[in-house]
């Protein structure tokens, strides 16, 4: 039997919905250059980059080409400074997603941009909350994690602290 | 010498922010259809057919495959194009190469995104390597909130100006038949009440995810005029490729200075003899995905001197009825499906040389064009459009 179209709208399609339960196992090698950074930073912490042979560059990341010479950088490891100055910062007002995990997080620690006494920038938090004591131009310096909590390279650096000089 | 390459056709679907009636093919075809209909060509008549997408958004690998038919690859040579949020530019490129190279007489770009499918912050995630700067990344938003920082402090700008630039586009986007924001905001202040997101960004200081594609048409010289009498060219493209975490290592990670800005446009302007960007440029579609980053292109472009941005925004240069438009269609702070996004300005900066643009249209005459796109690792890709070469 057939039915004359209904003179009404038809309701709009559905959204279906899947759910992705598996866990996900994804291993990355650290390799030959960052891994030094990563061994550095647990067993030491330290800091370290490689500077390039040919334009004596520090590379940071570390790798094995450096981009302006187009050249083998070479492994002339140099350790990088514990101090900085801020020169961004923003904060979380509205919790986001975390863009490596995927789940919501409301970090209370600002996120900046510092530039190391030795003219390397880093992205890093800071451990200052207080929005009224933060500004650019602010000092400030590492503050690592305990023994067992290192070997996630710069992540083993839990915050940066402000200091007075 | 290459051959010259024009754009013949140009079609886009109205942006939303879901697209529950179609699937993400069906969302495609109808900007190929658009684009089609625009050239008066049929599908059979394009010899290939290059698309873009930002991998994974969609939830799913390879969405040109599944999207053949309604893309129009099926039986074609082509493939999608990803170079994360220039994607849509660089599909552009690959196009104009394709058709410059004496290929192909014919070709489609397509560029699409669907975001509704849900999880683009997901897709992020899997873009860096989780062995570097693990956690001390917020994603585009906290980069551009650091940038918005930046730029007050070393520009003298203030929010006022950051607002009147969200209010210039949504001005755009409210004269746009397919924006997707369009909100009708009646003065800066109401930008200023807006929340904040991540300080000192604003929700309306931030671009939506769209769902939407954009079609566009490249013809070799010797049949573009006899698609249309009046087809707009290609004059040039330039790609500047940079490396996301190399903070520190030849200029400043900041997002004050855009070094592969600064050498994609320098490179650009001397082989086509632009000497005063301002004037020899009639108008600009830039990708801005905030309000900041707007007044920050200007300067990077060298519309305006080093921290004059905002100068261009107290005088209304860049206003639709300005000396120099800059996104009359509401850009991409109003209108954002990321795989589309770049291919959009393409085709706003063609429709007004072509005088189509529609309720935004200038009204200036508009002979040469600028449309830049940038992606998360700092590329650049700008397209330079003309009237007549």
């Amino acid at each position: 039997m057939t039915q004359k179209p209904s003179a009404k709208k038809s309701k709009e399609p559905e959204y279906i919905t899947v759910n992705f339960n598996l866990p996900r196992r994804y291993r990355w090698s650290t390799g030959k250059y960052i891994g030094r950074t990563y061994q550095e930073a647990k067993e030491h912490k330290k800091l370290v980059a490689n500077r390039c042979r040919h334009c004596r560059e520090v590379l940071w990341p570390p790798m094995e080409v450096c981009g302006r010479c187009k050249l083998e950088a070479g492994e002339d490891w140099v350790e990088l400074s514990q101090r900085g100055t801020v020169k961004q910062y923003t904060y979380l007002v509205y919790p986001l997603w975390d863009p490596h995990y995927g789940e919501k997080f409301a970090n209370p620690h600002p996120n900046a941009m510092i530039l190391l006494d030795d003219g390397v920038y880093i992205r890093h938090f800071l451990e200052e909350t207080d929005p009224k004591k933060l500004q650019v131009g602010m000092r400030v310096e590492a503050v690592w994690k305990e023994d067992a909590e290192r070997g996630e390279g710069t992540a083993d650096i839990k915050y940066y602290r402000t200091i007075r000089a | 010498m290459p051959n010259r390459v024009a754009i013949v056709g140009i079609g886009q679907t109205r942006h939303r922010s879901t697209r529950r009636d179609v699937t993400l093919q069906e969302m495609i075809n109808e900007a190929v259809r658009a684009a089609l209909a625009d050239a008066d060509l049929r599908m059979k008549d394009i010899e290939a057919v290059f698309s873009s997408s930002m991998e994974t958004f969609e939830g799913i690998y390879l969405p040109d495959h599944v999207g053949a038919v309604e893309i129009g690859t099926y039986m074609k040579p082509g493939f999608k194009v990803g170079t994360g949020g220039t994607s849509g530019a660089s599909v552009v490129v690959e196009g104009f190469h394709m058709v410059s190279a004496g290929l192909y007489d014919l070709a489609m770009v397509v560029g699409f995104e669907k975001q509704d499918c849900g999880e683009t912050t997901a897709a992020i995630t899997a873009a860096t390597t989780p062995i570097w700067g693990k956690g001390a990344v917020t994603g585009a938003i906290g980069e551009f909130a650091k940038q918005a920082l930046s730029y007050m402090e070393t520009s003298g700008a203030r929010e006022e100006h950051a607002a009147q630039v969200r209010l210039k586009a949504d001005r755009g986007a409210c004269l746009n038949e397919y924006a997707h924001l369009k909100l009708g905001l009646k003065s800066a202040e109401e930008v200023l009440k807006s929340d904040y997101l991540v300080w000192p960004l604003r929700f309306l200081d931030f671009c939506p995810q769209s769902s939407g594609a954009c079609a566009l048409i490249f013809a070799s010289q010797q049949r573009a005029r006899k698609v249309r009498s009046k087809p707009v060219w290609i004059a040039d493209v330039e790609v500047v490729h940079q490396e996301p975490f190399w903070a520190g290592t030849f200029g400043d990670p900041t997002g004050r200075e855009t070094y592969s800005q600064h050498v994609a446009c320098e490179r650009l302007y001397k082989r086509n003899g632009i000497t005063h960007p301002r004037r020899e440029i009639d108008l600009a579609e830039l990708y801005e995905p905030s309000n900041w980053e707007e007044m920050n292109l200007y300067e990077h472009f060298h519309f305006c001197e080093k921290n004059e941005g905002w100068k261009m925004v107290e005088e209304g240069v860049t206003e639709i009825e300005g000396d120099l438009p800059v996104n009359p269609s509401g850009g991409v702070i109003a209108t954002n499906p990321i795989g589309a996004t770049p291919t959009i300005r393409v085709a706003e900066a063609a429709l007004q040389i072509r005088g189509d643009a529609g309720g935004h249209q200038v009204p200036k005459e508009v002979n040469t064009a600028l449309a830049s796109a940038l992606g998360g690792p700092n590329w650049t890709v700008l397209t330079l459009l003309k009237r007549s070469v």
